[in-house]
């Protein structure tokens, strides 16, 4: 018969080796010129808008209507010290108290972010719903001076995860944020 | 004497060359590469998931800590202003040094208005013409900077004719999760 007599093929007596000493030169080229052109952290940026409102160079007047309605109705998300609140044409919310917290041997104020990005979420929805012809992407972030760059950076963020996604940033000083916000009317 | 030990050595790397005589006699031994194979394979593959074609457009320094935000709009090369507790940068340059006074009014600098002007001057006498490209500039601001520091600085830039704004932040990837 085909089989040896000792059971084993004829065939397997010499298996060629694959030689794997080029593929590792190839590979020892290759990961150190990738580990050096590696990039770990992504930069991108936020993209602020001119907060005044409408510019000169705009297509029609019905176009310009629409937007001056949509700066009239952009919300605002206020930080202050103490508090952050929504404010929509139709009146100011509280969102959620400031919280303080250890960062690097040192105590900075943070807030829930979470609940912005509800409050921004039900904001959007409801003026979506009341003027479905306006598509509204505006929003200011008004702050008091003191504010870290940090917290606004997360306002914003939030702010574009709800479907604002141009930004604005006025800071006004604390007494008069303050003093507006103790006084308002829910 | 004890008799040579039959434990296999290998001295020479490679597969079909990488021979070596064991210690007790001249039996060839190979050094088995597959799975050092399989873990370069896994590294390379990595590698190429995180290798980026363009480069890094932006350069960091290493005085600033940029903030983390999920946005996914990709940075481009323009001019750059690094703000940070203790002074403002513009493209490389040392313009403005941060104290008390600076921090006390909410107007544009002075200073960073005529830097900025003077290099959007060159911009345009250099190319003839300015675009609205031109006319935007990248700002790197450290996570501990105040509100009326950043306020300020874009205040001059406005001022100076810079219309377009870019905040420079550090992308999440989503695993990360949004709070910090």
């Amino acid at each position: 018969m085909a089989k040896a007599a000792s059971g084993r093929s004829r065939t397997s007596k010499h298996l060629p080796e694959i030689d794997l000493l080029p593929v590792m030169n190839l590979f020892c080229c290759i990961i150190p010129f990738l580990l050096f052109s590696a990039t770990f952290l992504e930069v991108t940026v936020v993209e602020m808008s001119a907060t005044e409102g409408v510019s000169n160079s705009g297509g029609g007047a019905t176009a310009n209507l629409m937007r001056s309605e949509e700066d009239r109705l952009q919300p605002k998300i206020i930080i202050t010290d103490q508090e952050m609140f929504v404010g929509t044409a139709s009146g100011t919310v509280h969102v959620c108290y400031a919280m303080e917290m250890e960062l690097n041997g040192e105590m900075v104020i943070t807030y829930p972010w979470d609940s912005l990005g509800t409050k921004l979420e039900e904001v959007h929805d409801l003026l979506s719903e009341a003027y479905p012809q306006i598509s509204f992407h505006k929003i200011t972030v008004l702050t008091v001076e003191e504010t870290r760059y940090d917290n606004i950076i997360k306002a914003i963020d939030y702010a574009a995860a709800a479907g604002f996604d141009q930004p604005g940033l006025q800071v006004a000083p604390s007494s008069s944020v303050n003093s507006a916000m103790a006084g308002r009317g829910d | 004497m004890s008799s040579p030990s039959k434990r296999h050595v290998p001295l020479l790397l490679g597969s079909g060359k990488s021979v070596a005589m064991s210690r007790g006699g001249d039996k060839k031994v190979s050094l088995n590469l597959t799975s050092m194979i399989d873990m370069f394979t896994i590294l390379l593959v990595f590698l190429l998931k995180s290798y980026s074609a363009d480069g890094q457009l932006v350069t960091v320094s290493d005085q600033l800590t940029l903030p983390k935000a999920r946005i996914e709009k990709k940075v481009e090369l323009k001019l750059e202003i690094q703000v940070n507790n203790s002074v403002i940068v513009v493209d490389g340059d040392p313009v403005v040094s941060v104290d008390a006074e600076l921090l006390s009014s909410g107007n544009s600098i002075p200073v960073l208005v005529t830097r900025l002007r003077d290099h959007l001057e060159y911009s345009r006498q250099s190319r003839g013409t300015l675009t609205e490209e031109d006319k935007k500039i990248n700002i790197q601001g450290d996570v501990g900077v105040p509100a009326i520091l950043i306020q300020r600085v874009m205040a001059s830039c406005s001022e100076a004719g810079y219309v377009g704004q870019n905040l420079a932040v550090i992308k999440i990837v989503s695993s990360e999760g949004g709070d910090s």
